[in-house]
């Protein structure tokens, strides 16, 4: 199985003969950037398949190799890929996503300049979370992690001509980054505690102090919360959508975002040498998922709907990790990534199409855009936890491991969030594909761009099936949802659903028949009747909501962004006085010396009067100075 | 009176300083040079007086006094050499207008 | 015979280009590049032929004052042998790329390999008065670059870059002078004494001299203010070589000097040397944020990461040890990168301003690419060398005795270095061309060629640690050994 070192090395050879390339030729070597992902997905299959023969074995691992790259002092350094379901699995998504937005992306940035530079960063990107979920020690994961940073601050700030573009992506860059000092500041404590990184000896029985585990757990959620945009350190995600469409959907669908809940779930045993850490998780879970969902149903742009969406469902994979459930939140990441990627691919042909971000410059999408309407429509349906789609089953699971962990208040928000996350879904589908149409000139997207929607709504729509068998290959238990379960969620989710088809379905609608009102007298008393209903939900549930998620979302943008662009301001004012400290004071003292010198200097000059007398007379002076002292000694 | 050894040397004070006296406050060079002529002398007549008063067969004094009368006429000829220099720059001699050492 | 001739080829070099008259300016630069890449070989091959597990090696040894006991002793471990190749390799990149100076070339580049002859023999002297020799003698040739091919204040800057380094110096000389006078000690012989047993209060002072000489030169907090003004006043070759080489002497020394023949007074000093670290750390990074001038910024820049290898060599254990020396080797390569860039910048912009200079990336891909390139070595992105030494020195450090929030502060140093490098990148490299940047040319062969061994060898030592920590570790783990692992 040499062949595995392949899968992330034909991505980042794709990178490395691209970047140097003039703009001219890289924009037509494209096909590399595609045939190294391509090819990386194939041998990611053939990986796959030896595991599942493993398995049939009883063996975990199907391959291990790793190669020492570093010594110093105690310390050895590896290198490693690890070959097991979950790694496995993860290849299959980060590859089959990859593909698929490479594709799409030909058609999406096909008259951009700097294509070829944005398939050179993506190719990179794709390279270093391979190797991310290809690891076998911590500090590899976290090199990837890394670059994987890199990537996404070229990718957000892609079109960095704008300024909205360079400061996001910078804002990602340092909001991640305050994560991974977290982070790293955990490997050396995991360093310090068990002198290793590697997974085998970290997480392979070793008993851990309570103390230690809880500080090295604790650090890498922090870490995690800022790579997978964790409240607080979320602030980043929203912003992000300043870069190209299919970047976001693979790096904040479907890849990076997933790195962090990856992260803690292989750190699990850690987290659960700890007691503490779990609640921690468990707690921020809860907190993002209900805070995203709320924030997502108040946007009027639709990628920052998505966005928060997916800060609301990374949630939900936090929660399930934070009771030990290990595969009901992998198996949730695996699922989210394939319908959010749909969801933001199809986003990106209805932005084409439409010619803006904003939903409610949109509307009647669906007449036009057939096959996007449909794609998109699983994509919703499943994120709104519908059955027999996967993302049903996925969330499903999450609920079932809460309850069955006794965590009724988790459940109760986890609940509550479904319930949230269903309305804003309906809200997006009316607002964008109902009503009257907005914008002229709508038409379907090109081919490069349907395909992949198409393949991933088709594994969205078969996905949910494979539960039982996901659960039982990483886990070595699965199974199906218990049937009330699946009418819980199933009427939750209808509800929002309804709910939101009441107020946003309808109200077109509502305007849509003033006409017909006003030729069907009898009709007017129910009409109006209706009117008023509708007023009084709008009054009740509507105002109240609005007024309650926009607060959220100017505290979530005034306070807690406030805090990162206020702590920005701050470090800038104490970095200048730091220049000012520096220049005045300390080098004050430096110049002062050389000031003190001078003018002792020209103080002590003036013994020198160039008058030939005068120094003699010193000289006579001190002549008779010297003999008196030489009589007095000698008496 | 025995004109004895402290006569002479009490003598060569006087002259000393005398002459330090002068070398400090002349403001002529011509006059200083010649006070330094005089605290020279002065020098060498104690020399002399030691010589012949203190060890008179060894006449260590008198070689040394001749010596020093040598050296002395050497240097009041660069001297005055000197003086007549800079008077030509500078027209005049005196002291306290040349203070080009001055720090 | 080779490390004789790592050291004095360079001095002959100059002495012949000074000699040239100025009509033969080509005959100058040719000569002083043939000599310097000579240099290079030499050093390479001094690389290839070192034996990694053998301690110090081509040993020479000869008697220079034998009354007073004086040696003429060359020897190369395995972080000297990183080192002499960092200095040859930048002096050679120096000036080629420094080829079009116009003003009294030959002067400029003999002066260059005279400063090379200090740095290669700081490295390699195992005697303390050759050492100080060595020491001192980069002084000199500095100050005349930076006095007369420097920018507006290089007057202020070179006497103050002179008489600062001086003022330590001074003080090492003193603790030189001690460690002969003592009766345990009564050499100059860096080995014999490292292996006398001095008493601990006696080491105390020493080393407070020591300190004072070492520490204005790496330079550590609150003796760094010498260090921006000297940077941005000076030639681009004289920045190169400064930053590359010159601040490494200082922490070379606690290595070398301080640590093996002043065990018990490091113990005594390591809270102290700690605490400056971190601090060094984040206040380089704080006045970097700060800064408008380009060269301003990467010259504070240097304050931050020296305090990294400080960092590294506080922590006094093996794994600190090596990470320090990869600071120190790292730095060297990727602010030589950026210094070089920068000037580059500069020649055709005219301008070092950040405010006035925006969009490279849209009008010179090539230099916009490695100035991106170089930055983001300098933030300590894993992959590139500068993560290296910033990781194991934090590594070293935690597993050390100081007080673990020393390293926790320095980690957030890594966040801050981000910030203010990303900061410059987000103006310099992206955005629209601003008025300065429009119709410059892109870069030439002849600096591509000064720049790509840099970023070469920054990729090669970043993505395997080995090839740079395979002669460092070795001599870590003797000197942790000796100094009790902190």
């Amino acid at each position: 199985m040499g062949y595995v070192v392949l899968i992330p090395l034909l991505p980042a050879i794709a990178f490395a003969a691209l970047a140097p390339l003039p703009r001219s030729v890289r924009n037509r070597a494209l096909g590399v950037a595609v045939a190294a992902v391509a090819t990386s997905l194939a041998l990611s299959v053939a990986a796959f398949l030896a595991v599942t023969t493993e398995a049939g074995h009883g063996a975990d691992v199907a391959y291990h190799a790793s190669v020492v790259f570093a010594h110093a002092g105690s310390a050895e350094l590896g290198f490693g890929l690890l070959v097991d379901p979950v790694s496995a699995v993860m290849l299959l998504v980060v590859t089959v996503v990859g593909l698929g937005v490479q594709v799409y992306s030909l058609g999406y940035m096909h008259r951009d300049e700097r294509r070829g530079w944005y398939f050179a960063v993506l190719s990179l990107f794709t390279a270093a979370m391979l190797t991310l979920v290809l690891a076998d020690n911590f500090l590899q994961l976290y090199l990837a992690w890394e670059i994987m940073g890199l990537c996404s601050y070229l990718l957000i700030g892609f079109w960095h001509e704008q300024e909205a573009p360079r400061r996001a992506s910078i804002k990602a860059f340092l909001t991640t980054r305050v994560g991974d000092a977290g982070f790293a500041v955990g490997l050396l404590i995991m360093y310090a505690t068990t002198g290793s990184f590697a997974y085998d000896t970290v997480l392979g029985g070793l008993a851990w102090a309570p103390g230690a585990a809880t500080a090295v757990a604790l650090l890498f959620l922090f870490g995690a919360m800022g790579k997978s945009a964790q409240f607080p350190l979320h602030v980043w995600l929203p912003d992000a959508m300043a870069g190209p469409t299919p970047a976001s959907a693979l790096i904040h669908a479907a890849t990076m975002v997933a790195a962090g809940v990856y992260l803690v779930a292989r750190a699990l045993p850690i987290f659960e040498a700890s007691g503490v850490a779990l609640t921690v998780t468990l707690v921020v879970g809860s907190v993002t998922a209900l805070l995203g969902g709320l924030l997502a149903a108040v946007q009027h742009d639709i990628k920052k709907v998505l966005a928060y969406s997916t800060i609301s469902q990374l949630g939900y994979m936090f929660m399930a990790l934070g009771v030990g459930g290990f595969a009901a939140g992998m198996f949730h990441l695996v699922t989210h990534a394939f319908f959010k990627s749909l969801l933001f691919l199809g986003a990106g042909v209805i932005i084409h199409a439409a010619h803006t971000q904003d939903m409610r410059e949109m509307g009647g999408l669906a007449r036009h855009l057939p096959v996007t309407t449909g794609t998109f429509t699983i994509g919703a349906l499943a994120l709104a936890g519908i059955a027999p789609l996967s993302g049903f089953f996925s969330k499903d699971e999450i609920l079932t491991v809460l309850l069955h962990e006794h965590q009724y208040v988790a459940f109760g928000v986890a609940i509550a969030a479904a319930f949230v996350t269903a309305l804003y879904v309906a809200r997006l589908w009316f607002r964008v594909f109902t009503g009257p149409v907005q914008s002229e000139g709508l038409r379907e997207g090109h081919a490069e761009m349907l395909a992949p929607m198409v393949v991933l709504a088709a594994i969205t729509v078969a996905l949910g099936f494979a539960s039982p068998a996901f659960g039982e290959f990483v886990a070595h238990h699965g199974e199906w949802p218990a049937p009330l379960m699946a009418l819980t969620s199933t009427g939750v989710a209808v509800g929002g659903l309804l709910l939101g088809w009441f107020i946003f379905g309808r109200r077109s609608r509502v305007l849509n028949t003033r006409v017909i009102k006003q030729r069907t007298g009898p009709l007017y008393d129910v009409l109006v009747q209706k009117y008023y209903l509708d007023l009084t939900y709008d009054y009740f549930i509507v105002q109240p909501y609005a007024r309650l998620a926009s607060g959220l979302w100017r505290f979530d943008a005034g306070v807690i962004d406030g805090v990162v662009n206020g702590a920005g301001a701050l470090w800038r004012q104490v970095a200048r006085l730091g220049a000012l400290v520096d220049a005045r004071a300390i080098d004050g003292v430096v110049n002062g010396v050389g000031t003190a010198v001078r003018s002792a200097g020209d103080r002590v000059r003036r013994i020198q009067v160039g008058r030939v007398q005068v120094y003699q007379g010193l000289m006579a002076g001190a002549l008779l100075l010297l003999m008196t002292w030489v009589i007095v000694k000698g008496a | 009176m025995t004109v004895g050894l402290p006569h002479f040397m009490a003598l060569s004070a006087v002259l000393f300083s005398v002459g330090l006296y002068g070398v400090l406050t002349r403001k002529s060079t011509i006059m200083a040079l010649m006070c330094l002529e005089l605290m020279a002398n002065a020098v060498n007549i104690n020399l002399v007086a030691i010589s012949r008063f203190v060890t008179p067969a060894e006449m260590t004094g008198q070689f040394f006094a001749v010596f020093s009368m040598v050296v002395s006429a050497a240097e009041i000829g660069l001297g005055l050499a000197l003086v007549i220099a800079i008077y030509r720059r500078r027209k005049t001699v005196e002291l306290g207008a040349m203070e080009e050492l001055k720090g | 015979m080779l490390l004789s001739a790592i050291v004095f080829l360079p001095l002959i070099g100059a002495a012949v280009v000074a000699m040239l008259p100025a009509s033969r300016a080509n005959g100058a630069r040719w000569l002083a590049a043939l000599v310097a890449a000579a240099d290079l070989v030499l050093a390479t091959v001094l690389v290839v032929r070192f034996d990694v597990g053998a301690g110090f090696q081509f040993v020479e040894m000869a008697e220079w004052v034998g009354q007073v006991g004086i040696g003429y002793h060359l020897g190369a471990d395995g972080i000297s042998v990183s080192m002499v190749f960092l200095s040859a390799l930048l002096t050679f990149l120096a000036i080629v790329a420094s080829w079009r100076i116009e003003k009294r070339p030959g002067a400029f580049f003999a002066l260059l390999l005279l400063l090379e002859v200090g740095m290669n023999g700081v490295f390699l002297a195992l005697d303390f008065v050759l050492f100080y020799v060595f020491w001192e003698l980069v002084l000199v040739p500095m100050y005349f670059l930076i006095g007369t091919w420097g920018g507006p204040r290089r007057e202020y800057a070179a006497l103050k870059f002179f008489l600062y380094t001086l003022f330590g110096s001074v003080f090492m000389l003193v603790g030189i002078v001690a460690l002969y006078l003592h009766p345990a000690g009564g050499t100059f012989d860096l080995l014999v004494l490292a292996e006398a047993g001095l008493p601990a209060s006696f080491q105390w002072w020493v080393f407070a001299a020591f300190f004072l000489g070492f520490a204005v030169k790496v330079p550590v907090f609150p003796l760094h203010t010498w260090l921006p003004d000297a940077h941005v006043e000076a030639p681009t070759a004289a920045s190169v070589l400064l930053a590359g080489v010159l601040l490494k002497m200082g922490t070379y020394g606690f290595i070398r000097i301080a640590m093996p023949i002043l065990p018990d007074a490091f113990a005594a000093w390591q809270p102290a040397l700690a605490a400056l670290a971190a601090i060094s750390i984040v206040y380089g990074a704080a006045l970097a944020f700060a800064q408008t001038d380009l060269k301003k910024l990467v010259a504070y820049s240097s304050v931050s990461h020296m305090g990294f290898a400080m960092l590294g060599i506080a922590a006094g254990t093996a794994e600190g040890i090596a990470g320090s020396v990869a600071v120190m080797f790292s730095h060297g390569v990727v602010t030589g990168m950026l210094f070089l860039l920068v000037g580059m910048v500069y020649e055709r912009t005219h301008t070092r301003m950040i405010a006035d200079v925006s969009g490279l990336s849209a009008r010179v891909p090539v230099a916009a690419g490695l100035l991106a390139f170089a930055s983001f070595a300098s933030l300590g992105l894993p992959g590139l060398s500068g993560f290296v030494g910033e990781f194991l020195s934090l590594l070293g450090a935690w597993g050390s005795t100081m007080w673990p929030g020393w390293v926790v502060i320095a980690a957030v140093g890594v966040l801050l270095a981000a910030a203010y490098m990303l900061w410059m990148v987000q103006r310099v490299v992206l955005g629209v061309p601003s008025t300065a940047v429009e119709g410059i040319d892109d870069l030439s062969g002849r600096e591509l060629f000064a720049l790509v061994p840099l970023a070469v060898l920054t990729l090669v030592v970043g993505v395997w640690w080995d090839s740079l920590l395979r002669f460092v570790d070795p001599a870590a783990r003797a000197l942790a050994a000796v100094v009790g692992g902190g």
